[in-house]
């Protein structure tokens, strides 16, 4: 009897500690899509984010060797080659951390979704919003570049 | 004993249920960016061909499964109550406004010719919309898969088709959890993003080109 109790206390154990870290790193770009030729960017910040996540994807393009802006307006002030919205959800344990960021690519023009890419971390898997910032960008253009490479 | 089982019921229902039973996505919801601006009058249909509603197995308003802790299926179906195809048109017919379209719905009884022949030249629209559901179907639990199976095609007024788009395929949606909400949500996208591609296909933007 008291082996099993045992038993299910070690599985609840397991179960609540690995609940606490789950990832998930996916992007989907659509096929017909040149994401290598695309150069200059424009970041809309996402309307609930007061984070400064806008300036953290711009950034990371810029670091790219892209060229990003970013802004509160939805469209560009001057032409870009893509538009890039986002969606970030944050949780709290003990800290405030970033739980999971979306980043998607859309035509300037007709504001069409060509590329999408999403980076999901509970607590215990947590980085920072820059590291999953980095990591959601290099999903989808490093996809993107493996498509080129075939 | 009595009360003991009083107690050991409910929580067996609720552990084989879960999270599991009554659940409703709003396809109305999806926001559909696609890939062309134009303008003129479209008209916009949406067929329900999905053969387990065509055989009376599942209503026009199913969407998919959500399963139980013990895999027990449950029917997921529509937040409006009306059926997936006609939630499906109306998010479309936003897209296409979106666009620069004029758009008008098409009643369209069935995926047979005839009847699609019937709908647009009682329509008189030079062209029109028409895509096939000939499968759509979610399914969770540990993760949401989605079947699909669409057709897109420009039809002419004489019932010509004169481009088309399909795809096909099942596969693993990213972004689903616990929570009717966000499956909602995750599933909605997958719908963005499926009409997006079919339309993004040469063709189809040729003829709705202005």
């Amino acid at each position: 009897m008291k082996r099993l109790l045992n038993l299910i206390q070690a599985g609840l154990v397991l179960a609540l500690a690995t609940g606490c870290v789950n990832t998930e790193l996916t992007s989907d770009i659509d096929p017909s899509a040149d994401l290598v030729g695309l150069e200059t960017f424009y970041v809309a910040k996402f309307g609930p984010d007061e984070r400064g996540v806008e300036a953290m994807i711009a950034a990371e393009l810029n670091a790219m060797g892209k060229t990003a802006t970013s802004g509160v307006d939805p469209k560009p002030t001057s032409p870009v080659d893509a538009v890039v919205t986002y969606e970030d959800r944050w949780m709290w344990d003990i800290t405030m951390y970033m739980l999971e960021l979306s980043i998607d690519l859309r035509d300037p023009e007709t504001n069409y979704k060509f590329a999408t890419g999403r980076s999901y971390r509970t607590s215990l898997a947590r980085k920072d919003p820059e590291e999953m910032v980095t990591e959601v960008l290099s999903e989808i253009f490093g996809v993107a570049t493996e498509g080129e490479e075939e | 004993m009595k009360s003991l089982k009083l107690i050991v019921l409910p929580l067996a229902l609720a552990v084989l249920t879960g999270c599991a039973v009554g659940n409703q996505y709003d396809y109305r919801a999806a926001s559909v960016s696609l890939p062309l601006a134009g303008s003129g009058e479209l008209g916009i249909g949406v067929i329900d061909n999905r053969s387990y509603v065509l055989d009376g197995d599942k209503e026009a308003d199913f969407i998919g499964l959500q399963r139980g802790g013990f895999n027990n299926p449950f029917d997921v179906t529509t937040a409006s109550g009306n059926s997936l195809t006609q939630d499906m048109s109306e998010s479309l017919e936003v897209a296409l406004r979106n666009s620069g379209y004029t758009v008008t719905g098409l009643q369209i009884a069935s995926a047979d010719s005839a009847a699609v022949t019937a709908a647009v030249t009682e329509s008189g629209m030079a062209r029109n919309i028409v895509l096939t559901v000939t499968d759509w179907k979610t399914d969770i639990y540990m993760n949401m898969t989605l079947q699909f199976d669409l057709l897109l095609e420009v039809i002419t007024k004489q019932g010509d088709t004169v481009a088309s788009s399909q795809m096909q395929g099942e596969e693993t949606l990213s972004g689903a959890g616990v929570g009717a909400s966000r499956n909602s949500r995750t599933a909605s996208a997958a719908f963005e993003t499926k009409i997006g591609r079919l339309f993004n296909d040469p063709e189809i933007i040729a003829a709705l080109a202005n």
